[in-house]
């Protein structure tokens, strides 16, 4: 017997940092300014490469990532008002530290701030769960770029099928030299230290620090302890390319799906109440114009009235926090009453011809909201947001 | 992670270790680790013959310590100056080997990767999951570790695990149990010849079969 899986997801409560700082605040300031936080890096030798520029928060090393998960976590269950329990679940993408790798090969663990067990992506989720006291599932994932929104997703599958009342959902990834090394080998960094997401001119992206937090809980329990929802989570999908190892499908056909699936679970299949678009936006060749293809094909006629904007110029990519991070900055458009612009646009491509928000923030009355993801491997992930 | 919802029917079991006798294709693209290929390997055997939806059938990969190969080699070589290999960026991530199965196989339903130190828990549990949700019909279950090296010894006496013994991938192909005769190619038994932990149990169509356990924290000392 399949279990209904129709009791409402709520977020009550959420924390988030990026190259801008810590909490909604830093993000505000800058994400929803217009303004980009990337900047030549300082904590580590870039020399090496061919790019030398990511957007961190100026700190000399990027910390542990443990503190980084756990503070985001705590701040986010105190916002919601301490739910975390017996049966509250801990969802974190995470591809472990990999500060605590090249510690480990350089013989120097003990400067890197993060042991060999910080490595392990499950041990992240576990110091999450010991640090905001939830006693329920604790798993890791690390689908490269949707491993946050995949764990989002995880979480509501779990609470709107009745298995668990709370989740508290992370991700997080800073910047360093393993992961900025791979991305410089295979060619994806930004040629000019800039990321123009869905521009003319875009040859690529940058790497960004970042890590969000957000409890989720199942709307009637929610309600019950006296908890003011935030946003409803009505509508989640995840689908994949089958197209290339390393290249989207040139009609973003795993992201349609997704979004498609994720409109579906929320009875709008065709978009119609889908006021704004968080995209994946990496500012690579080939994925915004696959994105666009993708959201038309999504929304059809009406694509070119639905404000589309990737973030990623401003913060970076921000590899398995992106999700979550990208959620949470979805959610804050709602809140506020405002489109956090695509920064770091210049001028049109006809390849990317959506409304996307270039450079400057927009008022707009957000009910409803969509937030997508892609990655490696053709992995892609879609949720969707109502205002409460 | 419990839960109200289907239990499992399994169609097809796999192993794959390094000294198997499988005739699955050989993995292009995927050089200096043992993780790649032994996933493929053990998802080839459960998928190949087999009449699927591709857009109603998920993978999902468990491994706590993942592609521990790579991502030491490509460790070792940034230590040592030799900061460029494109080809460690592109096997650096599981979903580089999700994706060569789903295009493989045309399968477009969800991909999904965990760590976990838990898998036969954390995989039946996505299983039944997944099945909850009347999109998706099958789901390619596989669990894989690598032989414990230098990094993952020291990982696994911080966090009071046995360090993987061995290279191994297991595969299982579930679905829901409807309760009615199976159709297409017969069961393969999986040969309880390997070892390791972590993966041992999933060796066992049984304790696929059987009812998922919430996650527990790591033995280690929380720190």
């Amino acid at each position: 017997m399949r279990a209904a899986m129709n009791r409402e997801v709520v977020v009550t409560g959420f924390a988030v940092r990026t190259g801008f700082g810590e909490g909604a605040e830093a993000t505000r300031h800058g994400v929803f300014g217009g303004r980009s936080a990337l900047a030549p890096v300082t904590r580590f030798d870039t020399a090496p490469f061919r790019a030398s520029v990511a957007a961190t928060d100026g700190t000399p090393g990027p910390g542990s990532l443990r503190d980084a998960l756990s503070k985001c976590a705590g701040d986010a269950v105190a916002a919601a008002g301490h739910p975390a329990g017996e049966d509250t679940a801990v969802l974190v993408g995470t591809a472990g530290d990999f500060t605590g790798v090249t510690g480990f090969w350089r013989r120097a663990e003990h400067t890197s701030g993060s042991t060999a067990g910080d490595t392990v992506a499950a041990r992240q989720a576990d110091l999450v769960a010991e640090h905001v006291g939830a006693r329920g599932p604790r798993l890791a994932f690390t689908n490269a770029c949707v491993a946050s929104a995949v764990a989002i997703i995880h979480a509501c599958r779990l609470i709107a099928t009745g298995r668990l009342d709370s989740a508290v959902c992370a991700g997080g990834y800073l910047v360093e030299e393993e992961n900025f090394a791979k991305f410089d080998s295979g060619m994806a960094f930004s040629r000019d230290g800039v990321v123009r997401p869905f521009s003319a001119g875009r040859s690529g992206l940058l790497l960004g620090d970042g890590a969000a937090a957000i409890v989720l809980e199942a709307g009637d329990t929610a309600r019950r302890r006296g908890a003011r929802p935030l946003a409803a989570v009505i509508g989640w999908g995840m689908a994949a390319d089958a197209h290339h190892v390393a290249r989207p499908h040139p009609q973003a056909r795993g992201l349609a799906s997704a979004a498609g699936q994720a409109l579906r679970r929320a009875g709008d299949p065709d978009g119609r109440w889908v006021d704004y678009v968080n995209a994946h936006g990496t500012a690579t060749k080939t994925n915004d114009p696959a994105e666009t293809a993708g959201l038309r094909t999504v929304f059809g006629s009406r694509a070119d009235a639905v404000p589309v904007s990737s973030t990623k110029g401003a913060t970076g990519h921000l590899l398995e926090a992106a999700g979550a991070v990208e959620f949470v900055i979805t959610m804050m458009a709602m809140l506020d009453g405002v489109l956090p612009p695509t920064a770091g646009y210049t001028a049109p491509d006809p390849d990317c011809d959506l409304d996307v928000v270039p450079n400057q923030p927009r008022r707009a009355d957000v009910w409803r909201a969509l937030t997508v993801n892609a990655a490696f491997g053709g992995a892609n992930t879609a949720l969707l947001l109502e205002r409460r | 992670m419990t839960g109200p919802g289907t239990r499992l029917r399994v169609l097809a079991s796999a192993l794959a270790t390094p000294h198997d006798t499988a005739d699955a294709p050989v993995l292009t693209g995927f050089i200096e680790s043992e993780f790649n290929p032994l996933v493929h390997r053990a998802a080839w055997q459960c998928l190949t013959g087999r009449a699927l939806d591709g857009a109603r059938t998920a993978v999902v990969l468990a491994s706590l310590f993942g592609d521990t190969t790579t991502a030491d080699l490509a460790s070792r070589q940034l230590v040592a100056g030799r900061v460029h290999n494109a080809i460690l960026f592109m096997q650096a991530t599981a979903n580089a080997i999700l994706g060569h199965i789903s295009t493989q196989f045309a399968l477009t339903g969800p991909l999904l990767a965990l760590s976990t130190p838990d898998p036969v828990e954390e995989l039946v549990a996505t299983a039944e999951l997944l099945l909850d949700d009347g999109e998706i019909d099958h789901v390619l279950l596989v669990g894989a570790e690598l032989a414990a090296g230098e990094r993952t010894i020291a990982a696994s006496a911080e966090l009071g695990v046995t360090p993987p013994a061995e290279d191994l991938a297991v595969a299982h192909l579930v679905t829901r149990d409807s309760g009615q005769p199976e159709t297409g190619p017969p069961h393969t038994e999986v040969p309880a010849t390997a070892s390791g932990e972590g993966l041992r149990r999933l060796l066992d169509p049984a304790e696929v079969n059987g009812r998922a356990h919430p996650a527990r924290p790591f033995p280690g000392a929380h720190r």
